[in-house]
């Protein structure tokens, strides 16, 4: 008897994949024997684009490396031509910078949890995520004037000084009412628990051997968060979610509670900017900006695992090269190994609980 | 860090900070270190197209228990040894560089286009790619 495998291509236009990714799967009936992700059909170019352009003129660009996340990555180039002109932040602005990523982490995670849920068939629960996520969105965009793509952290400081602080006040009061609402809603549905509970185990040697950084190393039990060594965080308390069961129900859960976490962070910023005095900072000067030669490297705890950028400078206005590192594009490497010998359907809900965004992976 | 053992076994290697330039060997020092020094994660693997032709890959390895970054650097021509047998991440820098700088991974038989099509032809990190390529307006018909 001969065994028949079937070629089957997940995406690129499938629903569940995020946007563009495709998968391209080999299976024996419903059972996965390899998978080998294609990625590139959102590539925009971004390290290119980077050496022709000066260091202002790329800055706005960034917050679309990742557009769930815009804040990680305008920080981070920040933080590279900062450290290329040994600028020390002002606390005021730390604070403030500290503050917005946090509720960007917030609505990046609660986003994931209404996509996740969607892609598991219940639709309802990605409306009430976006209610939710709408709050935080509101706000970035009353300070920063867009809702996604904020161009708000510049060379040495911030765009201008924070305001409208009791709409936070207002996020951080109602927002834990409903993530309890959402744990009453999918944690204890039998149908999620069948589709999450002891699926797509990852395990700790597995997870680190692909890079995996983040939450979906936490939920693993590694003990590892990027926030604890960050020069801005100093002086916060952060709490760190690690989780020990390493299935995909154990990613959901440390996406949870970690907004919890961040809620936390927030509320200590919040306290510090309302009792501040006037921003006060000395922003860099951005035209004929050029940094000493050299190579610069910033990291940071993104949403999705940790981002880097690294920037080599040989003083011209441009970067000689500059490159980013983004957490989805290890995850999307961590399928080929994850969904083998998993069920066609469980492929779906695994890709999905490990919170791959894709111009995060193309670039 | 002892490094006294790292440079008896290697001992053509330049010590600048915590930046290792090598040579040669390179599957060869990624394996020893990993071995003997607590680095278990390969967080990515940088490419830089220098301006004497040459393409400096830089080894980025980072332990998640002591929280230390080890940078391994190497300058290749268009070849250089694989490692994905020892970090299965490297599968996705090294497909990434080979599409982007045309640098040949010995010991990987996965590499493929990534991000540029199929039969494209140079590879566009590389300072001395033609960058108006007629290709780029996506015309099929266009003969010239």
């Amino acid at each position: 008897m001969t065994i028949t495998t079937l070629k089957l291509n997940l995406g690129p236009q499938h629903p569940s994949t995020h946007g563009v990714l495709r998968l391209i799967l080999e299976l024996d009936g419903e059972k996965i024997l390899s998978c080998e992700p294609d990625i590139g059909y959102l590539h925009r170019g971004m390290e290119k684009m980077a050496e022709q352009m000066s260091y202002i003129q790329y800055l706005p660009t960034v917050d679309r490396v990742d557009y769930l996340a815009g804040f990680f990555y305008s920080e981070l180039l920040c933080r590279i031509v900062e450290q290329a002109q040994c600028v020390e932040l002002p606390d005021k602005v730390r604070v403030i910078r500290v503050m917005l990523l946090e509720l960007n982490r917030m609505a990046s995670h609660i986003l994931w949890i209404g996509m996740f849920l969607m892609d598991l068939g219940a639709t309802s629960p990605f409306f009430y995520t976006f209610r939710e996520r709408e709050m935080i969105l509101r706000y970035f965009e009353k300070i920063s004037g867009q809702r996604m793509m904020y161009n708000y952290f510049v060379f040495g400081g911030v765009r201008r000084d924070i305001d409208y602080l009791e709409d936070v006040e207002e996020i951080l009061s109602i927002l834990p009412s409903k993530l309890d609402d959402y744990e009453k809603l999918i944690e204890e549905n039998p149908i999620f628990r069948r589709r999450v509970v002891n699926k797509g185990i990852l395990e700790k040697e597995t997870a680190l051997n692909y890079a995996i950084t983040g939450v979906n190393l936490r939920a693993s039990g590694v003990d590892f968060d990027y926030r604890e060594q960050d020069y801005l965080y100093k002086g916060f308390d952060i709490g760190k979610v690690i989780l020990k069961e390493k299935d995909s129900m154990a990613r959901y859960r440390a996406r949870v509670l970690e907004i919890k976490e961040s809620m936390k962070i927030v509320r200590q910023a919040l306290d510090y900017l309302k009792k501040s005095s006037p921003l006060e900072q000395k922003l860099i000067n951005p035209i004929n900006l050029k940094l000493p030669e050299g190579d610069y490297y910033a990291d940071i705890e993104a949403p999705r695992g940790i981002a880097s950028c690294f920037v080599r400078s040989t003083g011209e206005k441009e970067p000689y090269r500059l490159k980013w590192r983004t957490g989805s594009y290890y995850s999307v490497n961590l399928l080929r190994k994850l969904l083998v010998g998993e069920y066609l359907n469980d492929a779906i809900a695994i890709a999905g609980s490990l919170d791959i965004i894709l111009p995060e992976v193309d670039k | 860090m002892d490094w006294n053992k790292f440079c008896e076994v290697f001992a053509d290697c330049e010590l600048l900070g915590n930046k290792i330039l090598i040579k040669s060997r390179l599957h060869d020092v990624i394996e020893f270190v990993t071995d003997n020094y607590p680095y278990d994660m390969l967080k990515e693997i940088i490419a830089i197209h220098n301006q004497d032709g040459l393409v400096e890959l830089v080894y980025h390895l980072y332990s998640t228990i002591d929280e230390e970054n080890l940078l391994i650097s190497i300058l290749v021509k268009d070849r250089a040894e694989s490692i994905v047998d020892i970090f299965e991440s490297a599968q996705a820098d090294e497909n990434e560089i080979y599409d982007l700088f045309g640098i040949k991974f010995i010991g990987n038989d996965k590499l493929k286009r990534l991000y540029m099509p199929e039969n494209w032809e140079g590879h566009p990190l590389r300072k001395d790619y033609v960058q108006d390529d007629t290709r780029l307006c996506w015309n099929d018909d266009n003969d010239s």
